[in-house]
């Protein structure tokens, strides 16, 4: 492990990194989730085929693959935009971070989509039925009556949907994103030695999904008292 | 308040309803006035519930008029709402929010829908759960309650958001029998403090002791409508003597 002394701090940004790249891709995949199951459940034509169109995409090409497209074709977009406007440039590069973010968070997205569609029906028409009528509007009774039942069912599911974005951002270092399995690849560079390395950053990413677990097996807690205690 | 007495609070003229081409309900004309309480019966899939549904438009009626305390039942979203504030409602199945305690189940509409604060709110809780003799259990969630309890709780619930009518479908349908009983009980006192009630029920012996009118369905129609006495004695449809001696014998 002596090898590794030297390393500490590039492992810790990188740690950093993953973890930037995991807190915007979780709130850029909930939102696509979000969006996905509205235009899966809409009744407007259109918006269900987009939709899926985009789950079958995303669920059905390999992760590293969009994650190059995304970066690559991204990259050529704004290149050809920028060139309208001045000639002169001859390449646009787009940031690996925010290109790898947005990859892995459609990825995810779309299987996300899947668990907000299918909580969304498990909750029990009759609490609906309820709210309407006691007089609750669509969006009141959306807030206070379906999100927070929709929530406890989702939430096994999307447990899953953070632990592939937590172990997807390792996919990023492949556009150049300085995170850990990058500083292990320089490391072993200069070192010689790929076990010590990569054993380092299979603990960093262990220790990141166990975090993940631990706080969805307490959210579960909390979201099933309700369910517990003497009948 | 003298002639509040014969104010209608509900009417529903030649209200036809279909499920796509199956038509559920056909040519309803119905007229409750204030204080009125009418029981409602019939074999299943007569229309009984819909009928209700239509009352506070949680079914939408396709043909006819449905007026409520004045204000007819259109596409217009405030009618509705204006409505629905009126109309309590009981289901079979009870409906209490699952994440919520029972208190905060009696709040949430108070505070939404009426705007009332949350000590107030609180006080009508409370108030409204004694009434039906659970206050003990307001902290508590519905699922660490009996069916019978639930369902006390769920009146309850509409009682707090003062309701000119409560609508009742089929509230002791899903209890064991053990718990109807303590259901029925708050349902009469209800009926005895003068509160309009419909109720889609087969409790014959609550529409004996409490209705004003029976009303008998059958295959979306209104086939028959007399006060208990008259409708348990001498009913003059066949349909009716029929469902009655079906219900009656055991």
């Amino acid at each position: 492990m002596d090898a590794v002394t030297g390393w500490w701090d590039d492992y810790f940004w990188g740690s950093m990194v993953v973890l930037q790249v995991f807190i915007f891709s979780l709130l850029l995949m909930v939102l696509f989730g979000l969006i996905g199951a509205a235009a899966k459940l809409s009744d407007n034509r259109v918006a269900q085929k987009i939709s899926a169109a985009y789950t079958v995409i995303f669920r059905g090409t390999p992760e590293i693959l969009v994650i190059l497209l995304l970066y690559f074709g991204s990259a050529i977009f704004l290149t050809s935009v920028a060139q309208v406007f001045n000639p002169e440039i001859k390449f646009v590069d787009v940031p690996p971070m925010w290109a790898g973010t947005f990859a892995i968070a459609l990825i995810v997205g779309s299987y996300a989509t899947e668990t907000f569609r299918g909580a969304f029906l498990g909750v029990k028409p009759g609490s609906i039925e309820a709210a309407r009528a006691l007089g609750m509007s669509n969006l009141q009774t959306f807030v206070f009556i379906r999100i927070p039942e929709m929530w406890r069912l989702a939430l096994p599911a999307f447990g899953n949907h953070m632990l592939s974005l937590i172990k997807d951002t390792a996919l990023i270092s492949i556009i150049g994103l300085n995170e850990t399995f990058f500083v292990a690849k320089q490391a072993i560079g200069t070192t010689g030695e790929p076990f010590t390395m990569y054993i380092v950053v299979g603990a960093i990413y262990l220790g990141f999904s166990t975090i993940i677990t631990l706080t969805v097996m307490g959210l579960e807690k909390f979201g099933l008292r309700t369910t517990e205690g003497a009948r | 308040m003298t002639n509040s007495a014969s104010e209608t609070l509900i009417e529903m003229q030649n209200v036809d309803k279909f499920f796509g081409t199956f038509q559920a309900l056909k040519n309803i004309n119905l007229e409750v006035k204030r204080g009125e309480k009418i029981v409602v019966c019939g074999p299943s899939g007569s229309g009984k519930s819909t009928m209700i549904r239509c009352i506070n438009r949680l079914e939408k009626h396709d043909q006819g008029h449905i007026i409520i305390a004045g204000k007819e039942l259109t596409d217009d979203v405030k009618d509705i709402d204006a409505v629905r504030r009126e109309v309590g409602m009981v289901f079979q199945s009870f409906n209490l929010f699952p994440h919520m305690t029972i208190v905060k189940n009696l709040m949430l509409a108070q505070r939404l829908v009426r705007k009332i604060n949350k000590v107030e709110a609180r006080e009508t809780a409370m108030h409204f759960l004694e009434r039906v003799k659970i206050a003990e259990q307001a902290e508590k969630y519905p699922v660490q309650l009996s069916g019978g309890q639930q369902q006390r709780v769920a009146i309850a619930r509409a009682l707090c958001m003062k309701p000119e009518i409560i609508l009742f479908d089929e509230p002791t349908s899903a209890l064991d029998p053990e718990m109807i009983n303590e259901v029925l009980e708050v349902m009469t006192d209800l009926a005895k403090e003068g509160m309009t009630m419909i109720c889609v029920t087969h409790e014959m012996g609550f529409a004996r002791s409490v209705a004003d009118r029976v009303i008998f369905m059958d295959a979306g129609e209104i086939v028959e409508e007399a006060e208990p006495e008259e409708f348990f004695k001498n009913p003059r449809n066949e349909r009716t003597k029929k469902f009655l001696s079906q219900i009656l014998t055991h």
